[in-house]
């Protein structure tokens, strides 16, 4: 992923965590993420996503390897590296007693911003979260969206180049995740992130690479296309107009055509799908002749599953039945 | 004609991130139960001793100098403090592991700065509110027993034990924040170093004269008080105390910039 003479964001080599010689939270993970990528981290519960994050951020020492930050490698006393960070946790928590204004001015003062500088941002920032009615309240009265509005204030307060968000919509209702979205496509515009998530759908919409964990190991690494191109499951429905018996008569041509694994018709909604031996291009124009020869109207075609979600459940189905040819075949599966 | 925009670029003031810490705890800290449970206690405790002592000077006639009474009220409030301030102590850290550690020690705050800051602040918070009530008690033995203080309670003397007690409160207060630093869980190290404190303090009880039992300290308090003790003694205990801070303090740097939070 890495092109020459591009500084990168982050790198990581043969990062490995270890807790307490008991369980085996990341294993020889080695990646690097280039500036303006929107990085989405997937994973199962348990596979490693928050642990390495929290590496990232030097919040935990690696057991082994090494993980670099801005071109420095990254340690607990790296606050100039944090400096250019911003962080969400999964379930953030706030100091008692406060309220967002004296929240935020405490973050601010944390990341050094004096306060002719840190007032006038705080100010801005409450009011773009939309917390201004609220800025008086005790952070304890909050719901989980204004707590995920507050931390996505006191993310940005400090003007971060690497913006790491751990399931920044969890908890949200609908109309605050697609606000959440829609904040997050305008940040990568000049900004690189780090989305941890469970919501395949949400990567989907704003990233445009990709990390695969499964029990601590990296198992993909790549742009979303790729992850995507990984799987051709040429499954298409498809809903039709015209007349019933002309209909079927096409689904009894298409059902003799080579290639055809399964054409099912169900009132007007036809299911197909495709064998993997011809290119699925010239075997969807050759329905589209049937249909069309038997003056059938097409009035909707769409691939069937979400494709991320699919490849995404492929990748981690496979690599649990890989077994003793992990060991071998690692940089196969990456 | 292009505009361009202006380019801004962040300031940043090194100090800032500890002083947040440090100011952000003190404030924390007066507000949270167990200082309030501690001072409340103590100045209960406080005036229920002074009151049953002016009961006993002025019905039943019995005398006792301000130097007594202040020497013994000042072991009542070390021994009865010395559970809570442990809490104190263990909790600056400990307490703030997990989820909340992250959302700080996340922003630019160097381990180092945050350890230091947290220290601080529980010193200044155990150490200023000891001051406070200890010259409140001092003052009240003054008035109370008024009388016998004239020719009895010493300024020195009375600076003197402050500084005595401090001193002593000052490496519990590090040894606190330190162990809290290091163990995994906040009762864990408040059950570890309580067993610890009382248990060296049992030991030192049974040891003979040159070996320096708290009861034995304590006791010598009323005489520190009326301004009879050795000056060499009290340099020392200070000194000690720094030294003994100050290693306390370089582990815990040193443990804390390595651990997981």
């Amino acid at each position: 992923m890495a092109g020459d003479n591009v500084e990168l964001i982050v790198e990581t080599q043969h990062l490995t965590k270890i807790y307490q010689n008991r369980q085996i939270a990341l294993n020889d993970v080695s990646l690097t993420i280039e500036p303006g990528c929107v990085l989405g981290l997937l994973g199962p519960n348990g596979a490693g996503k928050t642990t390495f994050l929290r590496l990232i951020l030097g919040l935990h020492r690696p057991t082994a390897g090494w993980a670099k930050v801005f071109g420095k490698e990254m340690h607990p006393n790296a606050a100039d590296l944090r400096r250019r960070i911003g962080y969400i946790p999964t379930n953030p928590q706030f100091p008692k007693g406060m309220t967002p204004i004296t929240y935020l001015d405490y973050i601010a003062r944390l990341f050094g911003l004096p306060s002719d500088i840190r007032k006038p941002k705080l100010a801005t920032l409450i009011r773009a979260v939309d917390l201004l009615a609220h800025s008086g309240d005790s952070l304890s009265h909050f719901t989980p969206g204004m707590t995920a509005r507050l931390a996505v204030a006191a993310s940005l307060i400090n003007e971060p180049d690497l913006l790491i968000w751990d399931e920044p919509t969890h908890g949200l209702d609908i109309e605050a995740r697609r606000s959440m979205l829609e904040l997050i496509k305008r940040l990568a515009a000049d900004k690189t992130l780090i989305l941890s998530s469970h919501n395949l759908s949400d990567v989907d919409e704003v990233c445009n690479h990709t990390c695969v964990l499964n029990k601590g190991q990296l198992i993909f690494h790549g742009s979303l296309q790729d992850l995507k191109g990984r799987i051709r499951k040429n499954h298409y429905e498809l809903d039709l107009d015209g007349e019933q018996k002309a209909i079927t008569k096409a689904v009894g041509v298409l059902r003799g055509l080579k290639d055809f694994t399964q054409v099912l018709l169900r009132h007007r909604r036809l299911d197909v799908k495709l064998g993997e031996e011809t290119p699925n291009a010239s075997l969807l124009a050759q329905m589209f002749q049937v249909l069309a020869d038997h003056k059938v109207t097409l009035i909707t075609v769409r691939s069937v599953g979400m494709q991320t979600e699919q490849a995404y459940l492929d990748l981690v189905e496979k690599e649990e039945q890989r077994g003793f040819a992990r060991l071998y075949a690692t940089a196969e599966a990456a | 004609m292009d505009a361009n925009p202006a380019v801004v670029t962040l300031r940043f003031n090194k100090f800032l991130p500890y002083w947040a810490v440090f100011q952000t705890d003190l404030k924390q800290t007066v507000r949270s139960w167990v200082y309030r449970l501690w001072v409340i206690m103590t100045v209960f405790a406080s005036g229920g001793f002074l009151l049953y002592r002016v009961g006993l000077h002025q019905e039943a006639g019995i005398v006792q100098s301000a130097a007594v009474q202040c020497g013994d009220l000042f072991r009542i409030m070390v021994m009865g403090s010395l559970a809570l301030v442990v809490v104190l102590a263990v909790s600056a850290v400990g307490a703030e592991r997990g989820t909340l550690a992250d959302s700080i020690l996340s922003r630019g705050i160097s381990r180092h700065q945050y350890f230091l800051a947290k220290w601080h602040a529980r010193l200044v918070v155990v150490i200023a509110t000891f001051t406070t009530l200890a010259v409140g008690v001092m003052i009240a033995g003054y008035f109370l027993f008024k009388s016998d203080a004239e020719s009895d309670l010493s300024l020195v003397g009375g600076f003197a034990a402050v500084l005595a007690v401090g001193a002593v409160l000052a490496v519990i207060v590090s040894c606190g924040v330190v162990i809290g630093a290091m163990t995994h869980g906040t009762v864990l190290g408040i059950t570890v170093f309580w067993l610890l404190l009382y248990g060296v303090g049992f030991l030192l009880t049974l040891m003979p004269e040159p070996w320096p039992s708290p009861d034995r300290e304590l006791a010598r308090l009323k005489f520190v008080l009326r301004g009879q003790f050795n000056e060499m003694f009290v340099v020392n205990l200070v000194a000690i105390s720094v030294v003994l801070c100050a290693v306390a303090g370089s582990l815990g740097l040193m443990g804390f910039s390595k651990s997981d939070v």
